[in-house]
């Protein structure tokens, strides 16, 4: 105990002395930091998935088309889950002498769980209000294309099935509105409760149940587990990231970029940490020198100053877990406008994270140095010049990868890419390492033809090579984080945008019959509107390669197994269509002969087909056989038609074909779609403008979120670049002290320390630039599922924001020092 | 009265009502007061006094490495406490030459490299030259390329003087430098540091607790409590 109180007296001695400063702050911008995003991500996360949950209205949902068993939904009820059914079904409507199909949609009590629906009382879009349940008894809302195509207006009767229905609402947003075949036609919602007297479900009639669930992530989950293996195959879950791939794969990337960015900012303080600690080390040798001399024996010393570290760990992180809080609570104010209304509130969980994180890193990182103290010899007290042996650089390198490792382990959840990472990211710091140490080695050799002042600069640098190579490493590594952050952050930005152009199709044509095309086509250009190419569309199965049956190929679960159990949209063409990329083969020249057909990769990759195999497909009963002459790559997430297998011109000349297009029509144009439907009754027309404006807004929302954590992480990356070159100051403080006691003036004192520190930030940028553009490769291909691109303006960039910020920080930390007398910096040293 | 005007005018230091206060905590500390010295070329000069009465502030005022709280200073006529920091540290590069009691030598720098220093900063293109020459002459010719930490206490220190005469200072501030050596090896490195006074006729103001020491000098100064008795 009393032990323990001279750790606190020495705790608060050094701090009252301004020795910890450095220390304490690095610690709690490293809490503050990983606490505010480990909080804002979290909570934005929670939010996202909520937000995107709206996109089912509800966070699990049954898809199946008859009803399920009544001991589910009471099992659900026991996990706790709040219900609703929605039960989707078509029917032709006649009003007015006109005949219109609709789909309609019964709704329970309670729906959505999640999510609004809006609405209108008036026939103008201006007076669209919220709504928390949809129609009550008696009533219908209907889409605005119901009342013009069947002369109807708000108030009027619509008789569904047998049951008249009083129309009180234009629905003008539904949260689960699909791209499935049920949304070309327009929307009528009613109440379950009139459902019955519809008389419109027989047995055998088209309808889909949605039975939706919403709760409590955990027992979400439960629930979930406990249903899947009961599922027969006409019974499908959906969640947010399976059913909603174009919307999946952006939250998941953006989840990844926030787990990212975590570990980045952690890695940034960690090294501040341990860059701090060195120094508080350092200057605790004569201290420790002294108490051994005293009598302290090693463990002593060790649990004397680990017990401080320890104190200090806590009152750092809990100081830094408040900040961290506002920090976070700032953040979401800022982004207030952008985010949807309802905000989950912050989770306790996290701001423990914060915290654990806080003590977790100042141990991993302070422990090596702080563990070079219990070697300080008590004969420093008469030759103050021994210096304990450095801190072992196995044990410095094994304690951090090993935080690091966890984090990314915590983020992926996978141990074969946890260890790749940490693997490749290794081979990297090594290589890096004998780089710099070999050009630290050519620099010394080119020293003696420099001038003085360059001379200076470098010798600095050179004097004690192994400081030289930890600092550019240390530097280079935030650097590099801060780099990543940037990069990806922007490139993320720039791929969704590719994704969702402004003027993205929002319509898709489809069963246009051959003799239709032509006038289709100059329809839409009249009214000027912009469409994709129309594509011929013939329905078969891929059924052999190479005259072996496809079974035998397809893995389970995989995109193959999926594309050989249904029927595939099979196209031709003569040119390849904008945005798709030949990556292997090539594409058909004119003269080239029929038979040919090119393959989508990914389905390539997943049957594992190649060049020159032999594709069996039926159409109908007749078997077509062609050669893969390419494989391309596109993008799926791209609003216009895509197809796995195009042949080449007159292979499919044979079957009966109908034509599909996708074109962009602004709102103001929307009553075209109503003259379009009556002019080609056979035709169907999918709407996705809706869809697209959610995903639209979900995309933004994203955008934003990431840039503020990018700022932030920004932020934590420079002051703690400042705080880490601070850190190393005091050898350099000395030694300008001494330097001045010969006569040197302050202007040279001045370029050395900024040709120094200037050249540190260089090096240490070019190198950050190699470990970023390496990581970012990695990531893109491995993880992220985005291209790589090569950028010049980031090599160039970076050195020369390395060498500002660091020459600055170095600068800046030394130029206090030199207005002061020499005398006076000796005797503080 | 002629010869004080005269002695006062080839003087090489001079002082005139010296001070040096801090603030502490607990007040003004008035660590020298009234310190009026002339000090002639070549003279060489022991400063005395008990730990703690004020000799290192004197010497470090002297060199210029702090400034007083009042009085002023002329070093070869020149008013050391109208310069600037600047103007300052150029003529310590001039004139002055250091030996500390903790040797300070730059722990990154060969033996060889510690001594070119202060060559180097004046832009002696001969810096090599002088520097091993000098080495040589202190007894450390085979370890030029030796950093500080290869050497011994005395090694160190003789690196040191090595360091200090380089520049072939007019004056040369020694604080105790024997301090933190063996007697035996002390001695070595005061007869070395006399013989090298001697050779380069250098003002010399060392200070030290040794009475045999401060035997050897011309003239001593005895400080007690700040002030010269
Ligand atoms: N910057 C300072 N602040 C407070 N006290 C100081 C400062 N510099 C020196 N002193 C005090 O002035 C006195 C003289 O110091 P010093 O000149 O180092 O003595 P000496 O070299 O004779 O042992 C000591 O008591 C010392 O503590
Ligand atoms: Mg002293």
């Amino acid at each position: 105990m009393s032990r323990f109180n001279l750790a606190l007296r020495l705790l608060w001695r050094d701090s009252r002395s301004g020795e910890l400063t450095i220390l304490i702050l690095a610690l709690i911008i490293a809490v503050t930091s990983s606490t505010a995003i480990a909080l804002f991500s979290d909570r934005l996360q929670r939010t996202m998935v909520n937000q995107a949950a709206e996109f089912l209205a509800a966070d699990l949902v049954i898809d199946c088309s008859t009803s399920i068993a009544a001991d589910w939904l009471t099992k659900a009820t026991q996990f706790g889950l709040l219900q609703a059914q929605t039960v989707e079904f078509p029917s032709v409507l006649i009003e007015h002498d006109e005949l219109l199909l609709s789909a309609i949609k019964a709704v329970s009590e309670h729906y959505p769980l999640r999510g609004l629906l809006k609405a209108t009382r008036t026939e103008d879009y201006m007076s669209e209000t919220t709504l928390h349940a949809g129609p009550e008894r008696g009533s219908a809302w209907v889409e605005k294309r119901i009342l013009s195509a069947l002369k109807l207006k708000i108030g009027d009767s619509l008789i569904v099935g047998e049951k008249p229905l009083t129309i009180s609402h234009v629905l003008t947003y539904e949260p689960d509105k699909k791209a499935n075949f049920y949304s070309f036609s327009p929307r009528v919602m009613i109440n379950e409760a009139d459902l019955a007297a519809t008389h419109s479900i027989q047995p055998g009639s088209h309808a889909h149940y949605f039975f939706q669930f919403s709760g409590e992530p955990q027992a979400i989950l439960d629930f979930k587990q406990w249903l899947k293996p009961q599922l027969n195959p006409s019974q499908h879950l959906l969640d947010i990231h399976e059913d909603r791939p174009e919307l999946g794969a952006a939250l998941l990337r953006a989840e990844r970029y926030l787990g990212l960015s975590s570990i980045l900012v952690i890695l940034i303080s960690g090294v501040a940490i341990a860059m701090a600690t060195r120094r508080y080390t350092e200057r605790h040798f004569n201290a420790t020198a002294l108490l051994r001399c005293l009598g302290c024996q090693q463990q002593e010393i060790l649990w004397l100053y680990s017990s401080q570290f320890v104190v200090l760990g806590a009152l750092a992180s809990a100081l830094g877990c408040v900040l961290g809080w506002f920090a976070q609570e700032v953040l979401f104010q800022l982004l207030k406008d952008l985010l949807p209304q309802q905000l989950v509130s912050p989770s306790f969980g996290a701001v423990l994270f914060g915290f654990t994180i806080g003590i977790v890193v100042l141990l991993a990182f302070a422990m090596p140095p702080l563990l070079r103290l219990k070697q300080v010899s008590p004969l420093r007290v008469l030759r103050r010049d021994l210096e304990p042996l450095p801190a072992s650089a196995w044990l410095v390198y094994s304690l951090s990868i090993g935080v690091i490792g966890l984090l990314i382990w915590r983020y992926t959840a996978d141990i074969k890419m946890t260890t790749t990472i940490l693997g490749v990211g290794l081979s990297v710091l090594l290589m890096l390492w004998l780089l710099t140490y070999g050009l630290l080695k050519l620099l010394r050799k080119w020293l003696p033809s420099m001038n003085l002042t360059w001379r200076f600069a470098l010798q600095s640098l050179l004097r004690n090579t192994s400081t030289t190579i930890s600092q550019i490493l240390a530097f280079g590594l935030t650097l590099a984080a801060m780099t990543l952050s940037f990069t990806v952050r922007t490139d993320l930005i720039d791929n969704w945008q590719q994704q969702l152009p402004d003027n993205a199709p929002n319509h898709f044509a489809l069963n246009i019959f051959p003799e239709q095309q032509a006038a289709y086509q100059s329809d839409l250009q009249q009214h000027a509107i912009k469409g994709s190419q129309f594509y011929p569309v013939v329905r078969g199965r891929l059924v052999e390669i190479n005259h072996l049956p496809v079974q035998q190929f397809v893995s389970k679960d995989s995109q193959g197994e999926n594309a050989t159990h249904r029927e595939l949209s099979l196209t031709w063409t003569k040119e390849l269509p904008e945005e798709n990329k030949i990556v292997a083969g090539t594409w058909w020249s004119h003269e080239q002969a029929a038979n040919f057909v090119s393959i989508e990769k990914k389905l390539a990759e997943s049957l594992k087909i190649k060049l020159g195999d032999l594709l069996s497909f039926t159409i109908g009963s007749q078997p077509v056989n062609a050669t893969v002459s390419s494989i391309r790559e596109l993008r799926w997430d791209t609003m216009k038609p895509n197809f796995y297998m195009i042949f080449s011109p007159g292979t499919l000349d044979a079957y009966p074909s109908v034509y599909i297009t996708s074109f962009y029509l602004p709102d103001t144009q929307k009553d075209l779609l109503n003259s379009l439907v009556k002019k080609y009754p056979s035709t169907t027309i999918l709407e996705v403008d809706l869809i697209l404006k959610q995903v639209k807004t979900l995309l933004m929302q994203l955008t934003q979120a990431i840039n503020y954590l990018l700022y932030f992480a920004l932020m934590a990356g420079f002051t703690v670049l400042f705080a880490a070159v601070y850190a190393t100051l005091d050898n350099r403080i000395y030694e300008g002290a001494l330097m001045r006691t010969f006569g040197a003036n302050r202007s040279f004192l001045r370029t050395t320390q900024w040709l120094e520190f200037g050249m540190l930030g260089f090096i240490s940028g070019v190198f950050a630039v190699i470990v970023s553009e390496a990581t970012t490769f990695f990531l893109y291909t491995h993880w992220m599922a985005m291209d790589y691109h090569f950028s010049l303006w980031i090599v160039i960039t970076i050195p020369l924001i390395g060498a500002l910020f660091v020459g600055a920080a170095g600068f800046l930390g030394v130029r206090q020092v030199l207005n002061k007398p020499p005398l006076r910096v000796l005797r503080e040293l | 009265m002629q010869s004080q005007i005269k002695q006062t005018l080839n003087a090489i230091i001079l002082t005139e009502d010296l001070g040096k206060a801090v603030v502490t905590s607990e007040g003004t500390l008035h660590i020298l007061s009234s310190i009026d010295l002339i000090i002639n070329p070549g003279e060489s000069i022991a400063i005395i006094g008990e730990s703690g009465s004020g000799k290192s502030t004197l010497i470090s005022l002297l060199a210029g490495l702090d400034t007083p709280s009042s009085g002023s200073i002329k070093l070869k006529g020149k008013s050391l406490t109208e310069m600037n920091e600047d103007g300052r540290a150029a003529l310590r590069n001039e004139l002055i030459g250091f030996v500390f009691q903790s040797f300070q030598l730059l722990q990154g720098l060969t033996a060889l490299e510690n001594v070119m220093l202060p060559l180097e900063l004046r832009g002696d293109k001969n810096a090599k030259a002088v520097a091993t020459a000098l080495l040589n002459r202190v007894g450390l010719g085979q370890r030029l390329s030796h950093t500080p930490k290869q050497l011994s206490g005395g090694e160190q220190q003789r690196v040191a003087l090595a360091r200090a005469f380089a520049t072939k200072p007019a004056i040369l501030f020694a604080d105790e430098p024997t301090g933190n050596l063996d007697s035996k090896t002390g001695e070595t490195i005061i007869n070395l540091l006399f013989e090298l006074n001697r050779e380069n006729q250098t003002t010399l103001i060392l200070v030290t607790h040794d009475p045999i020491l401060a035997a050897r000098c011309q003239r001593t100064i005895r400080i007690d409590a700040g002030r010269i008795v």
